[in-house]
């Protein structure tokens, strides 16, 4: 019991991709990283998903039964924009989400992740199948969709009303960043051209405790003092909007919430040479979780996969065996 | 960002088709990080020496077992087009690509769930038709 930890398999999702890794060698490398146990995207490594066949049930099956991982998290998408001529009815929502829960059932998992904008009028129509098949649904609290985001709020407000075991959040630290990721800053200026002095404003934001969602969000939707350095839209305009997806909160955001925590993802852009995460403390969120008795899965979500140059080696497995390193070694220091 | 997963090297090639000539085609990954029915694909588009293709003779297929047209795809629910698996994009022209080298790019936009933008990957590879 007590703290655990687990990695997404979307921290690894080039070995995928690239054929370099399967699902079985993705999971036995994790274990042999001494975590405890896995986070899957059915969508990403599974055929067929929500309704696979018997047959990629079976493979699953024998991948677990041979390395034995814990089943952390289930990430689920609602694809509410599956047709480009109108957006999907509620009755469709709900019957996708209860096939997810079934599904979620049969490989095992507990915990389902709900990315961030699923609608709250899902949960109440849900909760039943959820109950049934003992499986609970946990909004993602996102860097940039997090705390203050209307739908995000919306969500928070029915799970307080309805108040079930079965209902949950999954916060994420890209909340908590303290610097915004160098691999982005780097990436954005080769490859785009971004303005320099666009770079250096956001990282001075940061650097005197704020963050440029914020700034943007109690300003109804404006930041005149960035857009100053906004010269060359088609350079400049991925960032400015990228840059928002990460936030400088303090820990406290999450004391009103912190029953509701059922999973956790702890976001890698860039393990460092000195062992730390470049943008993130890990130990202040370690500590925190441990001073709240936090029982569950803290998952490697490594995302600096995505901030590699074009033809250039995407170091996953070494980004994610440092961070692991990292984690549990502080789960060790906290709770023994 | 996912520009990287466009256009995989070294498939493009003419196709034949009972001893013709029928277009030429390319494989390429997702530009995204999970599999999405074919319906959330928002276009796929192919230039070829600075000169664009029509819309209308392009034909996609994420197993090579249906094929369909752009227009088609937008009801296909069903059928997913899987991460990790190399859909197949292909340029009916009757006759091909001429021998001889060609700046082929190809361009592959996605519709996400909870991005507001969709997710366009763009590639441009030399090539050698023999």
């Amino acid at each position: 019991m007590g703290i655990k930890s687990s990695v997404s398999l979307y921290s690894l999702q080039y070995q995928y991709l690239r054929g370099n890794m399967d699902l079985d060698q993705i999971v036995g490398y994790i274990m042999s990283l001494g975590a405890d146990g896995i986070e899957l995207l059915p969508d990403q490594m599974l055929k067929g998903t929500p309704n696979p066949t018997e047959e990629t049930y079976a493979a699953w099956d024998k991948i677990i039964e041979k390395h034995h991982p814990g089943l952390a998290c289930d990430d689920i998408f609602l694809n509410t924009n599956l047709y480009t001529n109108r957006t999907l009815t509620k009755r469709e929502c709900i019957d996708l989400i209860k096939q997810e829960i079934v599904m979620a059932h049969r490989l095992g998992f507990k915990v389902i992740r709900l990315v961030s904008m699923v609608p709250a009028w899902i949960l109440e129509p849900c909760l039943e199948t959820a109950e049934k098949y003992d499986v609970s649904l946990c909004i993602e609290i996102h860097g940039g969709l997090g705390f203050g985001v209307p739908k995000t709020e919306e969500f928070l407000e029915e799970m307080i009303r309805l108040d079930s075991p079965y209902i949950g959040i999954v916060p994420d630290t890209s909340i908590f960043c303290r610097r915004p990721p160098r691999v982005v800053d780097e990436y954005c200026m080769d490859i785009y051209g971004t303005n320099p002095d666009l770079v250096k404003y956001v990282n001075d934001v940061f650097a005197s405790g704020k963050d440029t969602f914020h700034i943007r969000l109690e300003n109804n939707g404006q930041n005149p003092e960035m857009d100053k350095y906004i010269k060359d839209p088609a350079k400049d305009m991925f960032y400015a909007a990228n840059c928002d997806g990460y936030e400088n909160v303090p820990l406290s955001v999450m004391d009103p919430f912190a029953k509701y925590i059922q999973h956790f993802h702890f976001k890698l852009y860039e393990m460092t040479n000195e062992g730390v995460e470049y943008s993130m403390d890990y130990e202040e969120v370690i500590k925190y979780l441990h001073e709240h008795n936090y029982n569950g899965y803290v998952s490697t979500e490594y995302e600096g996969n995505r901030w590699v140059k074009p033809g250039g080696y995407i170091p996953e497995k070494e980004q994610v065996a440092a961070h692991q390193k990292l984690i549990q070694n502080l789960i060790r220091k906290y709770e023994g | 960002m996912f520009d990287n997963n466009v256009f995989i090297p070294g498939t493009c090639h003419n196709v034949e088709e009972d001893g013709k000539i029928i277009g030429y085609e390319m494989d390429t990954h997702i530009t995204y990080y999970r599999g999405i029915p074919l319906s959330m694909i928002n276009f796929l588009a192919v230039e070829v020496d600075g000169v664009k293709v029509p819309a209308e003779n392009i034909r996609f297929t994420p197993d090579h077992i249906d094929w369909f047209s752009l227009d088609e795809m937008k009801t296909v629910r069903t059928i997913k087009w899987e991460y990790g698996a190399p859909g197949t994009v292909r340029v009916l022209q009757e006759g091909g690509l001429s021998k001889g080298s060609h700046e082929v790019h190809l361009t592959v936009c996605t519709r996400t769930a909870y991005i507001p933008v969709p997710l366009e990957g763009n590639m441009t590879r030399t090539v050698v038709i023999e």
